[in-house]
Parts: structure tokens; sequence; C-alpha cells
């Protein structure tokens, strides 16, 4: 209880030195280690603020604005990931009049560590996509996407392992499948596999066999889908994988207020976040590590 | 400089967990202690990166004269979630493919096309009152899609019908009329006439769609195909190029008795 109410008190002050200072000095040979996650998803080629007289997000958004706050928290923790969860392309004429190259070369100017690819970004065919990756200076992991008989083809990872301050963060990615979404012309032999069995694959690997501290699901399969309670998305995923400490979503433009808490196959917590669509939101996780674990099990305090 | 940064948070929230003391004694081990969160919206507070914004200018340039020319004029702000499966900007898009393709599909053809059928996840963004100019119309399609006139015989097109009615989403549709008792559909009338399970219908919509996209998958084994090399977004353009003031909104296309 005497902790609840300091960490409230730690909230109204907004600090985040505050929190810092008080793990350190409460155990005093315990070393922290923090590692920040910031996300976007489905941005859908919104370069510029929409205009003033937007009938619903007036002057929000913009690349050169998400930079700046971006760059702020990279001085404060260089210790960053920077992530998308896919739908880079199409929704505003810049990918009309130029096929994705500025999208990729901002993101890349940015900094962005990785993507996953979502279902527009075959918009202008498999090909389409590819003439762009010369721009990308960022991974594409995405790991049941199967691009083998196509241009594709060794041009993605199925997961990739980023070492922030010797903090193993493991990353892989769950494409939605696009019979039914995508024109097959544009995806062509692009071979769909199922997503909670390559996922269950993909985390045991980074959880277990390579040793990751974190593992994140970039995943553009959809939050929820209320209609179809069994079809396949983040939170079903969640329900039936282990191993897996946080989802980035997207595809269905959820803004979720803060991060869903999953239990996992084995009852474990686990994460999972979505911030909307349009570049309106920067979503951030952070995760203090410490090598001194005292803690008592299994209790949560959720603050909002 | 932490203050700063709060100050434009929205959201946030700590989430403490507390790990299974089983792996405590590791001493070298790093687990996650303290989980925090928090979400920022990218508004005017954050000042512009200028090196961002310098690249994005000559682009941003040449899009500029292109896509800020007026085409026309909409005294009210049309959106595709208005209605009760119609939307004021779903039927104006539906009606003008129609419109455009049914006088080529008559010039080619010398046939009329029945009815149009799109999809409410095609109309991608809500067109604001005032003048409309060529990027709204990128936003509302900014897809390459083609319109395809498919011939599709009486049952294909009832499976259309039942699609619509399971739905229950505004799919944009015009030339039909559609009476529903709650959540049932009742009366099917198409062009002005009530709908023949033994006769063929031409249906107008998207090669995307007539892909199986959306799984309208009535459209798949049409008896006959027409491309008609028109792209849906060039029918609009070329349709608000004409028109002075698009009048748009909720029509008794779609009757709904004893709603809840």
């Amino acid at each position: 209880m005497k902790r609840r109410k300091f960490i409230q008190q730690t909230v109204a002050s907004s600090t985040l030195l505050t929190l810092g200072g008080f793990s350190l000095s409460s155990f005093s040979e315990k070393s922290t280690k923090q590692i920040t996650i910031l996300h976007t998803n489905d941005v859908h080629s919104n370069i510029e603020p929409f205009p003033t007289n937007h009938y619903k997000y007036p002057n929000i958004g913009g690349v050169a604005r998400r930079a700046t706050l971006i760059e702020q928290i990279r001085n404060e923790n260089p210790n960053t990931l920077l992530l998308d969860a896919g739908d880079i392309f199409q929704g505003t004429p810049y990918f009309n009049f130029f096929g994705g190259e500025v999208e990729f070369k901002l993101m890349s100017m940015l900094k962005y560590d990785a993507a996953t690819i979502g279902n527009h970004d075959f918009d202008n065919g498999i090909d389409g996509l590819k003439l762009q990756l010369p721009h990308a200076k960022f991974d594409f992991i995405t790991s049941n996407y199967d691009f083998k008989n196509t241009i594709m083809d060794g041009r993605t990872h199925p997961y990739k392992i980023y070492n922030k301050n010797g903090i193993k963060v493991g990353v892989f990615g769950i494409g939605i499948e696009l019979e039914g979404l995508v024109d097959p012309l544009m995806y062509k032999e692009t071979k769909y596999l199922n997503p909670i069995e390559t996922a269950q694959d993909m985390s045991r690997i980074l959880k277990e066999e390579q040793k990751c501290d974190l593992v994140i699901c970039l995943s553009h399969l959809g939050y929820y889908y209320k209609k179809y309670p069994n079809k396949i998305c983040d939170l079903n995923l969640a329900k039936q994988t282990k191993n897996i400490d946080l989802i980035i979503g997207g595809h269905t433009h959820t803004f979720l207020p803060k991060p869903t808490v999953v239990k996992n196959s084995i009852g474990e917590n686990m994460l999972i976040n979505q911030v909307g669509k349009w570049g309106i939101n920067l979503g951030r996780i952070d995760y203090f590590f410490d090598n001194n674990n005292k803690a008592s099990k299994g209790e949560q305090i959720l603050l909002s | 400089m932490y203050t700063n940064l709060y100050k434009k948070i929205r959201y946030q929230f700590i989430l403490i967990v507390f790990l299974s003391i089983l792996f405590s004694c590791k001493n070298q081990q790093y687990k996650v202690d303290t989980i925090k969160s928090n979400q920022t919206t990218i508004d005017s507070k954050l000042s512009s990166d200028s090196t961002i914004t310098q690249f994005i200018a000559p682009y941003r340039d040449k899009l500029h004269d292109e896509v800020n020319v007026i085409l026309s004029y909409t005294p009210k702000t049309l959106t595709r979630d208005d209605g009760e499966r119609q939307s004021s900007l779903g039927n104006i898009y539906a009606d003008i493919c129609y419109e455009k393709a049914n006088a080529i599909f008559k010039t080619t053809n010398n046939k009329d096309i029945d009815l149009a059928m799109f999809n409410f996840g095609g109309v991608r963004q809500s067109v604001n009152k005032g003048d409309i100019k060529v990027k709204n119309i990128f936003n509302l399609m900014p897809f390459e899609n083609m319109l395809v006139v498919v011939e599709l015989d009486g049952k294909h097109t009832k499976e259309l019908f039942k699609y619509f009615e399971e739905k229950q989403l505004a799919h944009p549709i015009s030339n039909v009329n559609l009476v529903f008792n709650g959540e049932k559909l009742e009366t099917i009338t198409i062009n002005g006439k009530p709908f023949d399970e033994n006769k063929n219908y031409y249906v107008l919509t998207s090669d995307y769609l007539q892909h199986g996209g959306d799984r309208m998958n009535f459209f798949k084994n049409p008896v006959e195909l027409y491309s008609l090399d028109y792209k849906v977004r060039d029918a609009i353009l070329d349709y608000l190029k004409e028109t002075d003031t698009i009048k748009s909104g909720l029509d008794n296309r779609i009757i709904i008795k004893n709603t809840k």
C-alpha cells in the first residue's frame, strides 16, 4: 500500500527521474537499465499536419513535429527503439505521386529501427514495394509472409535482435492474411503462414534460444474484431501464445488510451498497444530492467 | 525539460510488475521491474524539425499545384458514417460512378448498367464542407482501382444482396432501393423494377472487389466481365469538374422499418 501511494505521488509530479531515483536508492546494490520503445502504426502517407479546418483532427500530426518529439526522447534516453506496425503507404497524394519514396526517406531520417509490412504496403504491388526499398535505411521484419517465390525474397527479416545497453530486444513481425484484402495480382506468390504457429516459433527462438530480455511482436493483424470474435487478432494472438512481452499492433486504427494488459497462454501478463492512425500519436513504453529482483510475485498496479 | 515533455502527454500510466521471486537470486540477469507508458498527440505544441521540413518542401511544392485545384463545392460535410446502411458520401460516390460508367457502357455495349455496388472500406476519407479540391478526392479514393461491369446471374445477384444484408454496413450502392424490416432485407427494387431471380444483371463495381476484395465472392466468376479502362478516382474527378455544386444526402435507397 505504501508503495502504491508513492507511485501515485510520482505521477502527480510527472517526473521520470523521481521514479528512477526511488528505484536506485531503495535497493542499494541494484542497477537499473531503461529501454524506451517508441511506436507508430497506419501512418498511411500522412506527411504534413492535417489542415486547420479538418473536421476531426485540425492541425494534428505531421512528420516534422514527430521528429522533434522523437529527438527529445532520444536525448533523454539513447537506448530507444523506434518501430512501426505497417501500412506506411497509401492515404495521401504523396503516395499516389511519389510511390512511397517520401515515406521511406522520412522514416530513415527519423531513424526508425524497424517496420513490419501492412496490407496497404502492397498497394503498388509487390514490385512497387521492392522499388522503394533502397530509400529505407531500416529493417523490414515479417515472419509469416513467405516471399521465397517473389521479388521480395531475402529483403525482409523473420526476426531481428537489437542490443541496447546490454539488453537484448527481439523483434518479429506478423502480417494479416492478404487473400480477400489485397488483389492477388498485387501480392503475387506471397505465401501466408499461420500467424499463431509462426508467433510461437519466433517468440520461442527469441526468448528461449536467443535469450532476449524483451520480445516484441510487430503486428498488422488488427486489435480485435467485435463481429468476428474468433478471427485472429492481437488479443487472440496474445492469449494463445507465450514468450511475447509486447505486441505493437496496427490495421484496425484502434486508439488505445493505454496498453491493454493480457494474460498469455501460461497466465503471464503481457501488453498490447496501438496508437490509432495517420501519425496522430506517438506511443511510448518504457521498460525498466534491474538485476536484483526482490519483488514478490504477480501483483500489478495500474495507474492511469 | 522533462516537465516540458510531459506537459504534452495526454495519457499516462504506470504499470508495475513484480516478478516472480524465483528469479530474484540470479544477480546478473536483468528482469523487468517497472513498465511505464504514455502517448503523445502530435500537435502544434511540438515545433517542426527544420531538417525534415526542408526535406519535405520540394515534394510538397510539386504536389501543391496539382492537388489544390478547386473542382467543385459542397454545402455540407460528407462522411461515410452519417446514416444507417447508407451515407451521404457513399451515396454520391456510387451515384457518380454509376453515371460516368453507364455513359461509357451504353456507348460501347449499347446496354444500361442495372446497379452499382462498392465497399464501405473503400470510402477512405470525409469531404469537408466548402471547396472540393483534387486532394480531397485523392484522400477519398487513394487507390488505383478500375471500374468494371460484371454480368451476374440472378443467383449471384441475390448473394450480393444477402451480403449487403449480413454486413449491415453502408456499402455504397446506386440505382437500387432496399427496404429492411429491422435487420432483415424484405424488398429489392432495381432501377424501379422488383428484383427478378431469373434475370441477369449488369453490376458496376471495382476490379479490386471483382477479384474478391472484402470477400465479395459473388463477383469472382461472372457470366461476363467488361473492363471500362476507367479509374474510380478519375470518374469522380471528371464528374466534379463538370459540377459546380454537388448535392448529396441520405435518401430512400435504404428504408429501414422497425428500427431499434
